[in-house]
């Protein structure tokens, strides 16, 4: 589903890659943790991802297609077979649960009836059927990441990519929308979970791709943090 | 583009409209000052145009024809006459012709004319009535045409003509340059308005792209939003005029009698065509100015 070979990526005006000779193969179905100091290229490689800033050497395949050679026209079509979590949750504060996730149907131009059936089917699916008419403010942070990622499969995305989601939250919250991801990735979305949370990393016991100085440094099946130097 | 996207496209417009307030209200301010000064312009220059196209149509140049010229020179210039690219017509009038339409002129006073009408007597000359296509051309061609050989003299109003045209011209180049300023402004805080949504609507874009939404579901309602911005400032004026234009003809008909106006329902629809079309125009200017400079998708 995603295979990437040689990837470099050095942003402008910096010194140093923020990415090295990356190679990695991921699997449709998979759930992968990518974990690294601060600074390691997490964003940057989920950013690579998503087509959001370009390589400067290598080649990423997504779907079996190239992604780094896209037209901008054809960028859109892409991200429609990608939910994105965010660490911050980035909701639309002026408006209820509901119509944050229908944005995300809305907008790629989804018929409301879809809307209306696909909306609450996912809000049931992320455990909040009964807050759709909350606005953001009124939730707890992780019911709002929760609305997060509802927005981000409405759509039913091939995969899942989160930054740091539990960044934000306390530990059993965090292990709890983590729960969420595997629930999510048993129906069979690929999901990418760039963390910084040992302690879940330790206990999902899925596949650890460790960065360190900006290089792949590790690929383990039910791995740990930090478990492989 | 889908309807319902349409119905998107223009709801997210009437939003921000009502979002930006006072911005809103100044775009649409400045496009109905611009357009209610060109709508005015135009109805009174429609009229203007209706009431002194006669007159206009009388000036012509009258060519007398140099008494020494000889049957070759006469036909060459008449040839040349006939073709002249800005020349309508060039119509041949005989000293006895003129002479017979003197008479008719002078009616019962003709005897003034006695003893100098006959064939060998006649003081007059030969001559051309010659009339423009357009009458602004009259000094230009009256120029042109005087150093054509065989010509006397001519007769055009000169030294009247032109200062007229050069004063209705004046008058046209300043108020066009006039308007365009205003056009300028109208853009540049349409633009403005449209810069302030797009900032304030930041975070959705951002979600919208991520989302996947394309880049032209994301820029559209922001040509919406200028091009209503535009209309409504169009629709504005248009309602001034028509009101303005009522009282107006209201007032001439009663006090100045002898004014034929155009009716108000012509004037209205031609001025329609324009000045909508404009209102568009610019708000779609003033818009994409900010979706290029400012959306970055
Ligand atoms: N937009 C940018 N412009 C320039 N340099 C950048 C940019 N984004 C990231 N970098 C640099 O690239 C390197 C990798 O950054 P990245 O954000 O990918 O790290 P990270 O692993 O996500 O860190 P964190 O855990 O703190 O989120 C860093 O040195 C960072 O300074
Ligand atoms: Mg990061």
């Amino acid at each position: 589903m995603i295979e990437i070979y040689h990837l470099y990526k050095k942003y402008l005006k910096n010194e140093l890659y923020a990415l090295k000779d990356i190679n990695l193969i991921i699997d449709r179905g998979e759930f992968v943790f990518v974990v690294g100091h601060s600074g390691s290229g997490k964003s940057t490689l989920l950013k690579l991802l998503l087509r959001e800033i370009l390589p400067t050497k290598g080649s990423i395949k997504i779907f079996g297609r190239d992604i780094t050679r896209l037209k901008n026209r054809e960028i859109p079509f892409l991200r429609r077979n990608i939910g994105m979590v965010f660490q911050d949750f980035r909701l639309l504060e002026d408006r209820n649960v509901f119509e944050n996730v229908a944005f995300s149907l809305r907008v790629i131009g989804t018929s409301p009836r879809e809307i209306r059936k696909r909306v609450p089917l996912t809000l049931e699916l992320v455990g909040l059927k009964n807050k759709a008419f909350k606005r953001p403010h009124e939730l707890s942070g992780g019911e709002q990441q929760r609305v997060c990622v509802a927005r981000a499969i409405v759509n039913r995305p091939a995969m899942l990519l989160a930054d740091e989601p539990t960044g934000n939250l306390d530990p059993a919250t965090s292990m709890e929308i983590m729960t969420l991801f595997q629930d999510i990735n048993i129906r069979g979305t690929t999901v990418i979970v760039a963390t910084h949370a040992k302690d879940i990393v330790d206990h999902f016991q899925k596949r650890v791709v460790v960065l360190e100085n900006n290089q792949l440094v590790s690929d383990q099946e039910r791995g740990a943090y930090f478990n492989a130097r | 583009m889908h309807v319902r996207s349409l119905l998107y496209f223009i709801g997210e417009a009437f939003k921000s409209i009502a979002r930006n307030g006072w911005m809103s209200i100044a775009s649409i301010g400045v496009v109905s000052i611009t357009l209610l000064i060109l709508g005015s312009f135009m109805v009174l220059s429609y009229n203007v145009d209706l009431f002194t196209q006669d007159k206009k149509e009388q000036l012509q140049i009258v060519l007398f024809l140099d008494e020494a010229g000889n049957e070759e020179t006469i036909l060459e210039l008449q040839k040349k006459l006939a073709s002249h690219p800005r020349l309508e017509e060039a119509r041949f009038v005989s000293k006895e012709e003129a002479m017979e339409r003197l008479k008719a002129q002078l009616g019962d006073r003709a005897y003034l004319l006695e003893g100098i009408d006959s064939a060998e007597e006649n003081p007059l000359r030969d001559r051309y009535q010659l009339r423009t296509k357009v009458p602004e051309d009259i000094p230009v061609v009256a120029k042109e045409i005087e150093k054509y050989p065989g010509v006397g003299y001519l007769d055009y109003g000169k030294g009247v003509v032109e200062p007229l045209f050069q004063l209705t011209g004046l008058v046209r180049w300043i108020g066009l340059a006039f308007m365009a300023g205003l056009a300028a402004t109208a853009i540049f805080l349409i633009a403005h308005t449209i810069r302030l949504t797009v900032y304030i609507r930041r975070r959705e874009i951002m979600i919208m792209k991520y989302v996947g939404a394309t880049d032209w579901f994301i820029r559209w309602p922001f040509i919406f939003e200028g091009s209503i911005l535009g209309i409504v400032g169009a629709i504005v004026p248009l309602f001034v005029i028509y009101y303005g234009y009522e009282a107006a003809a209201h007032w001439l008909q009663s006090n100045v009698y002898f004014i034929t106006l155009i009716p108000t329902e012509n004037i209205m629809e031609e001025i329609i065509k324009i000045i909508i079309p404009l209102g568009v125009v610019l708000g779609v200017l003033g818009s994409s100015i900010s979706v290029r400079r400012f959306l970055k998708v």
